[in-house]
């Protein structure tokens, strides 16, 4: 395939023109006249950096309670099989072994859409490392030696190992869908390994065919990748049959309480879900892990109860990014207008369904781009298999998506002879233009997006395609994205002010290193005009920590920041309320401004809350404690079932773009990294430099995506299991440059204008690449990561 | 299981400590001595949490057992620091090369075992010493930033 493009474009020309909306309807908030107070766009340093670097944050393993035990795994050695026998009696032997548990001993499923996963296997295993006993001793080694001596006869039965294996159905993964409790958010068919579908409709595709002068169409693939966070999963769990208190690195602690109260049956207010810190979690600490076996194991014991995963068995049993096919077919006219695009995909989800339903649905929304399409069709399938679970994965199937509709850009483009920048510009979304869910889109920046990230790499500085003068291949590619948060949501927050005038901040939206623990402060100083240094978060316990749906979908500083300055707003009130009454003047006299208390009429009356003096106002007073919260169901409007069409299927949107310069090397096959540009629209930075931050990293996670990872089954068994193996990537990995631009386009209600950047960085990273390489190559790569046998020996 | 005792001298303490020969120095200064600053992230050697300068040797102690630490000298993150941070510290802040911090102990004693043997490393050379730690949020490169600040900061001490 011939990827040199012979005319390069003078200037953009768009076949859309904007569509201008009348500012005063949409947007009512930010007013751009209005001074944005100094704390917003302000890198401070991360406040919980200190800690960090001088080693005193506890992460899960870190935490021990006196007179625990020490728990330890016994993992499936088959991918599918049926449980013949369990003989645990030489394991029960061991001196100081408290507990050994199978499916038998413990007969609790749990799920948070489909009550469908044991703690310990049930009859049959399910994938290669599924728990299938688990032991509780004195001491770990004690656990390690016991698991050692239980033996498992298991009965092999065919395996599930492609989506292809799964839809034929020859062989069921669950029998019999009926025997779960279904909560909501999936619809598995019976008699099928489908566990949930997802269907969305727009404009009919067969006249946006008929319409179009080219036509590609192509089968892609990316592979099962793991999360790798550098810690482990850890629980510490303390149980009876009444409470419940849990002690983890959880990224959503609201989430795990109800699965864990839903499985056990405990009353929710009797489960509490204290949180440690977290060394990364990238979504695999949202779902109920360790927690569900070390409650199995405390109930049994009636002692607290410490379970860390080993690397292997995070490789094994912990979660994973489900593998993923498409076949995609997309239409354009020849001046280069998008006609119509039919998506099937396909995602092999694993063994149980943990999220990969909701991964299913947000990246059906996302699957078209962020293009302006009148025709598509998008049927994507929710498939189990017998394999590690995939879950939420930074950006719920984004960067699989983006990687399916940009090689189809880049196919058309290349096909009709267009620059595919300019494209991707001829189709990029318009303010007011109706996305393929059927919505009238607002505060869209992805075109100024593309065209930063692709002059960071200097796109029409040369070729686009090039052999250097040491016969290295060089090529440059450029992809885009569209991310929903997932809606309605719901969040809410407390402020309460200390005897001392400082401020702590209760908000579920966990630190996992994105910076939560830092911006929050920031917004809440931005009303309350105290110094940011005297705001600090509490520690997350759902016990006294205020409602939270959950830590992903890059929602927090958006619904979290919205709360938070609502309670800051409360708070506001309460304190003019105070010093109303110390003045005896009635409060609509007080004035308020950046923390400075004024009674319009006594040019005595003024007092800054920043000052120790403000503390004797808070004397022997009730309290100042302010609640704020945020939802968006009022917002939401449910997208019909069957078409998936919606005037607002989400809050916000993201969308962002990043243009990738690579070397490849003929002779070893290997790809460098020259240089990338990644162009996000944040909406608004309220600490741009933890925005850098996160881009920067995602971005080496995504080469990780383009070039390394991928979970590798044979028969069942996923042979490389070790960071060796399994290769994330080094420093070495790193040596490139990573330009970013924050483009601001603010979102008309996130705070400040606000949208989410967590999950974004990733998404376009590994599409990039992959059409970077491709056109070095002059060969349409089809799958991702492309490695070096991948460049070796194309066809 | 065969107990030897020891005695170690873990951020210039001296620790005497009764222990089986099995347990590794990671585990001896986690669960003995509860100094859980040095993490755990593979316990084989891949990712370097666990680096602890070992009589003045960077090492994975994972991989180091406890009675080979016997008579030595160990340094860990808790210790190097008194009162206000050390330079690697602050700047690893500075340069914002800390997101989750879990990679950051180990981190910082790799590149403090190696501006304490070579004042004036390269980038090349920070970058190629660190390569066996590993990091899941940075990205790296504000890390490597972080420790060419740092050696300009103890050059101008
Ligand atoms: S824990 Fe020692 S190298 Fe990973
Ligand atoms: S900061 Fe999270 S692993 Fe390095």
């Amino acid at each position: 395939m011939d990827y040199i493009v012979k005319t390069r474009p003078a200037k953009i020309d768009p076949l859309f023109p904007e569509i201008n909306i009348d500012p005063g309807d949409v947007f009512d908030f930010p007013d751009d006249s209005v001074e944005l107070p100094a704390i917003i766009g302000k890198s401070l340093p991360r406040k919980d950096g200190q800690e960090k670097v001088t080693g005193r944050t506890k992460f899960g393993a870190d935490h021990n309670i006196p007179g625990q035990l020490y728990a330890a795994v016994l993992h499936s050695t088959e991918a599918h099989a049926v449980i013949r026998k369990i003989d645990t009696s030489e394991a029960k032997k061991i001196k100081g072994v408290r507990a050994v548990l199978t499916g038998e001993d413990c007969k609790v499923r749990f799920g948070h859409m489909l009550v469908d996963q044991p703690v310990l296997a049930q009859e049959k295993v399910r994938y290669w490392g599924e728990p299938v006993a688990a032991v509780a001793a004195d001491t770990l080694h004690l656990a390690k030696l016991a698991v050692r001596k239980i033996k498992v006869d298991y009965e092999p039965l065919p395996v599930v190992e492609t989506v292809e294996d799964a839809l034929r159905a020859d062989t069921l993964v669950h029998e019999n869908w009926s025997d779960y409790q279904l909560l909501g958010g999936c619809a598995p068919v019976p008699g099928t390994n489908i566990v949930d579908e997802f269907v969305l409709v727009h404009g009919d595709v067969e006249k946006g065919f008929r319409e179009a002068d080219v036509v590609v169409e192509n089968e892609l693939f990316c592979s099962m990748i793991q999360h790798a966070p550098l810690e482990t999963h850890a629980a510490i769990a303390i149980a009876d049959h009444d409470n419940c208190h849990i002690i983890s690195p959880a990224q959503s602690p609201f989430m795990i309480r109800k699965i864990i109260a839903n499985a056990f049956g405990y009353r929710l207010d009797r489960v509490r879900v204290t949180c440690t810190d977290i060394g990364g979690a990238f979504g695999c600490k949202v779902e109920a892990r360790l927690e569900p076996l070390c409650v199995a194991l405390a109930r049994r014991t009636k002692r607290p109860v410490k379970l860390v995963f080993e690397r292997h068995e995070e490789f094994a049993a912990a979660l994973a990014r489900a593998g993923v096919k498409f076949r995609i077919k997309t239409g354009a006219t020849k001046e280069g207008k998008l006609t119509a695009q039919q998506i099937y995909i396909y995602w092999d989800t694993g063994a149980y369904a943990t999220f990969g339903p909701r991964v299913n649905y947000n990246a059906g929304f996302a699957s078209n781009g962020p293009y302006y399409i009148p025709n598509s069709f998008v049927d994507g399938f929710c498939l189990v298999s017998n394999k590690s679970l995939g879950t939420a994965y930074r950006g719920f199937g984004i960067t699989e998506v983006a990687f399916a509709h940009e090689t189809q850009m880049d196919a058309l483009a290349n096909k009709l002879g267009i620059d595919p920048l300019e494209f991707r510009l001829k189709n990029a979304l318009r303010n007011g233009q109706e996305s393929v869910a059927g919505e009238v889109m607002q505060d869209v920046g992805i075109s100024e997006c593309l065209e930063k990230a692709a002059e960071a790499v200097g796109w029409y500085d040369g070729p686009l395609q090039w052999r250097t003068a040491e016969g290295k291949l060089r090529g440059k590619g450029i992809a885009c994205f569209i991310k929903l948060t997932g809606t309605p949501s719901t969040t809410s927050v407390m402020l309460r002010m200390n005897e001392d005038g400082t401020v702590t901040l209760l908000s579920g939206s966990r630190e996992m290193g994105q910076g939560v623990e830092t911006v929050l402060p920031q917004l809440a100083s931005s009303v309350l005009g105290i110094d940011v240094e005297r705001i600090i978060m509490s520690p997350v316990d759902t016990a006294f920590t205020p409602y939270d749906k959950t830590t992903t979908s890059s929602r927090s500083t958006f619904h979290g920041g919205l709360a938070v300055m609502d309670a800051a707003r409360d708070m506001v009130r309460q304190l003019k309320a105070l010093m109303a009454r110390h003045w005896d003047c009635p409060v609509e006299e007080i004035t308020y401004d950046k923390g400075v208390i004024r009674c319009l009429f006594d040019p005595e009356a003024s007092v800054d809350i920043n000052t120790s003096f403000f503390t004797r106002y808070l004397k022997e007073e009730p309290p100042i404690i302010a609640v704020g919260r945020y939802g968006t169901k009022d917002i939401f409007s449910p997208p019909d079932p069957d078409t998936h069409q919606s005037d607002r299927p989400t809050i916000m949107w993201m969308m962002g773009a990043q243009a990738a310069e690579v070397e490849v090397d003929p002779d070893t096959g290997r790809t460098k990294i020259i240089r990338i540009g990644a162009a996000h629209d944040v909406g608004r930075a309220i600490n741009p430099d933890n925005c850098r931050q996160q881009i920067q990293g995602a971005v080496l996670m995504g080469v990780g995506n383009a070039l390394l990872e991928e979970m590798i089954y044979v028969n069942g068994v996923l042979v490389n299991a070790n960071m060796v193996d399994y290769k994330i990537p080094t420093s070495m990995d790193a040596d490139f440059e990573t330009m970013v631009d924050l483009v601001e386009c603010p979102h008309n209600t996130g705070p400040y204008g606000v949208k989410g950047i967590g999950e974004p960085g990733m998404a376009p990273t590994a599409p990039a690449i992959a059409n970077a390489i491709s056109r070095a190559c002059g060969h349409q790569f089809k799958s991702i990561p492309v490695k070096a046998e991948h460049v070796l020996f194309r066809e | 299981m065969d107990w030897r005792d020891v005695t170690v001298y873990v951020n210039g303490d001296e620790y005497t400590k009764t222990i089986p020969v099995q347990m590794t120095l990671a585990e001896f200064l986690r669960d003995e001595l509860f100094l859980t600053g040095t993490k755990i992230g593979c316990n084989e050697g891949e990712c370097g949490a666990c680096t602890v300068i070992l009589d003045g040797v960077a090492v994975n102690s994972c991989l180091v057992l406890a009675v080979h630490a016997d008579g030595k000298n160990v340094l860990t993150i808790e210790g190097v620091s008194e009162g206000e941070l050390h330079p690697l510290q602050q700047a690893f802040l500075d340069a914002g090369a800390v997101q989750c911090g879990f990679c950051t102990p180990g981190m910082i004693m790799t590149a403090k075992a190696l501006l304490d043997r070579d004042p004036a490393p390269s980038r090349e050379v920070i970058r190629k010493e660190i390569e066996g730690n590993l990091c899941r949020c940075t990205g790296y490169n504000r890390i490597i930033d972080a420790v060419e600040k740092a050696a300009l900061m103890l050059q101008k001490r």
